[in-house]
């Protein structure tokens, strides 16, 4: 049986991994070179590692400790590509095509398009030719009102609920050639009250390409909910785990002890970080 | 500068993050306060599971581990694993030199207060004395080593003789609100070596002022098989307990004969705080100040404004009165590791923020919470140096 994934989501804003609750609240974590040694330290299956910066900023203005400061965003994808054993998907800030172009050449293994998509559908079909489709994952934010889901849709002022149906977008989306789709409950975002099942199953069976869970992760039991109760191909999460060490091995030993397709949890070890 | 608006902190704070003029900790803080009695009940619940789960079953062995300094935290973790789960620990205390004698009086009480197995250990003074110069020089922070020891000894110990359970006392959501009370966030090498040790660990010492492997065998972190191996886990009671330390000191205080300080600290109006290490609240603090434009004033402050007990103006006149102040300790730390005052301040002045400090007549500048700027010493940097705190029109 093919093996369902389990994918940490790091968020990086304006040079800090943070936490974010309701896609508004923000909390600094650290530096994002060490947690992704770490994810790949405890044998992640991949990484999606969200820019959500709302100005171009990769430093911590910090003197005193040992993180290095990062130029741009190129500069900081190749220092982390140097402690990755794993595909990582980058996204956030990406309008073009040379944008993708500059984030695969820097060590990203896969590029997601989430606003630039909904201003632009064609930009997912040129990137796909362009790219490939299995390098291009599209993103997709959504609130949840009641039994509708509605496309979240950025403007200047911030964000705006979009009554627009976030299942025909999705169903464009792979007609217009995306790989794979990441898709988010905004709802959800850092609640811990558990993923939105009903519509996760609904979307699964609705799609052929890969569909990728997040938004409400608060403990492993749910991961494993996704995972009995619908069918889609992975399962991602965020703030969860940053909580605990070795997360992506407890996560996985869980899933494992519940008979759920992952891969065997393992430590890789490379270099000590003692 | 852009300071929080409930409490005292300038967005150069640690890993603060200010949204919409409320800053990260207070948002953590606030959440805290939120949380119900019947919340607590059920938080203590969920610890009361843990401590069964994670206790030694047969009676073999230590039921958990206490890193302690004997600090009024300790003691209060003593207290609720002794006292509420009747558990036998083992404490644990990485000792770097730095006690004041109050300190050294409750840290000796533990072991007779709580009738427990109490292992001290600390490096050689003659190791301590260089890692205090080579924190300072290459993070501007002398006391790395006691961050380095206290994060990593007692988990050496636990390793070492199977005790599964280390208990720590407040999370970090408390001073910079990295996490929320919801996160239950536990001990972890990343948070260690990111945060505690500033990103360098022992290897990366190595041969400055002649320093060998062989002089940081406590500072070595196991590594994650070890430590699942182990099963040892690290967790916070702050998450499962209401975690006032006015109200804790108290208990403490009456039930076990803890010592606060008999007089003032010269950075800090509080008594309660850091006896375990003189630097604390003195030259490590002032660091900060120097770095990043704050100090214990406004540590302090920030807390006291976040449970009620004082108000933001309040505060205000607490950082007036305390984030600048070079203490005495200064001078004992001078000697103890013989460097001059002028190798100290031209090595501090490398590391300040410039999005803090700007040089005018020779002098350092900056923004007050207060309102308009002040000067606040003399600048001990080389011209090519202060090019980048020169401001336009300064």
């Amino acid at each position: 049986m093919k093996k369902k994934r389990v994918i940490p989501v790091l968020l990086h804003k304006e040079g800090w991994l943070v936490q974010s609750k309701n896609f508004s609240e923000y909390k600094r974590l650290g530096n994002a070179q060490k947690a992704v040694q770490r994810l790949s330290e405890w044998d992640s299956d991949e990484l999606i590692y969200l820019d959500i910066s709302k100005t171009e900023s990769y430093t911590t203005h910090r003197s005193d400790t040992a993180a290095p400061e990062y130029d741009d965003l190129s500069d900081l994808l190749r220092e982390v590509s140097k402690v990755a054993r794993m595909p990582i998907t980058i996204g956030g800030g990406i309008k073009t095509l040379y944008d993708i172009e500059v984030r695969l050449r820097a060590g990203a293994d896969k590029i997601s398009l989430n606003r630039a998509a909904i201003a632009d559908p064609s930009l997912i079909s040129s990137a796909s030719r362009e790219f490939g489709r299995q390098c291009i994952v599209v993103s997709i934010d959504y609130d949840e009102y009641g039994t509708e889901r509605h496309l979240r849709v950025n403007n200047k002022n911030g964000t705006i609920g979009n009554p627009r149906s976030t299942l025909d977008w999705l169903l464009k989306v792979e007609e217009l050639g995306a790989g794979e789709i990441l898709l988010n409950s905004a709802s959800r975002d850092g609640m811990k009250s558990g993923y939105d099942i009903s519509f996760l199953a609904k979307v699964s069976e609705a799609l052929n390409i890969p569909v990728i869970a997040c938004g409400g992760a608060g403990k492993w039991e749910h991961l494993a909910e996704v995972l009995t109760e619908t069918n889609v191909d992975a399962v991602a999460a965020a703030n969860i785990f940053h909580f605990q060490d070795q997360s992506v091995y407890l996560a996985r030993r869980y899933l494992a002890s519940k008979g759920l397709p992952v891969r065997p949890p393992s430590i890789q070890t490379k270099k000590r970080i003692n | 500068m852009i300071y929080c608006e409930k409490c005292v902190y300038p967005m150069t704070a640690a890993q603060l993050e200010i949204t919409d003029g409320i800053c990260s900790a207070c948002r953590s803080a606030e959440r805290l306060i939120s949380i119900t009695k019947e919340e607590w009940s059920h938080r203590e619940e969920i610890f009361g599971d843990l401590v069964k789960s994670l206790a030694s079953e047969n009676g073999s062995n230590y039921d958990c581990l206490i890193p302690v300094s004997g600090g009024k935290d300790s003691f209060y973790q003593a207290h609720l694993m002794t006292e509420k789960y009747n558990l036998k620990p083992l404490l644990v205390t990485y000792h770097g030199n730095n006690y004041l004698p109050e300190g050294d009086f409750n840290r000796d009480l533990m072991r007779h207060a709580f009738d427990a197995d109490h292992l001290v250990f600390g490096p050689s003074v003659s190791t301590l004395k260089k890692l205090n110069r080579v924190g300072f020089k290459v993070m501007g922070d002398m006391n790395w080593h006691a961050h380095c020891g206290i994060n990593t000894y007692p988990i050496q110990i636990a390793m070492m003789m199977k005790i599964p359970m280390v208990i720590w006392g407040e999370t970090f959501w408390d001073i910079s609100g990295m996490f929320s009370p919801d996160d239950f966030v536990e001990f972890s090498a990343r948070t260690r070596h990111e945060h505690a040790l500033r990103g360098y660990e022992w290897y990366d010492l190595i041969g400055q002022e002649g320093l060998v492997e062989k002089d940081f065998m406590w500072a070595k972190y196991p590594d994650d098989q070890e430590i699942l191996n182990a099963g040892v886990r690290g967790l916070c009671i702050g998450n499962y307990f209401n975690w006032d330390p006015n109200v804790q000191t108290e208990i403490i205080r009456e039930k076990y004969g803890w010592k606060g300080s008999d007089k003032e600290f010269q950075r800090t109006y509080r008594k309660m705080s850091n006896l375990d290490d003189r630097y604390e609240n003195g030259a490590h603090d002032l660091l900060k100040f120097i770095k990043f434009g704050y100090g214990r004033g406004s540590d302090h402050a920030s807390k006291d404004i976040r449970t009620g007990y004082m108000t933001r103006e309040e505060g205000i006149e607490m950082v007036r009165k305390y984030d600048h102040v070079v203490s005495d300790d200064l001078d004992y730390w001078l000697k103890y590791v013989e460097m001059s005052e002028e190798e100290f301040w031209s090595t501090a002045d490398t590391f300040r923020d410039p999005r803090v400090w700007w040089i005018k007549n020779g002098e350092w500048w900056k923004d007050n919470i207060w309102g308009g700027s002040s000067a606040y010493g003399r600048v001990h940097l080389t011209d090519e140096q202060m090019q980048k705190y020169l401001r336009e029109g300064s």
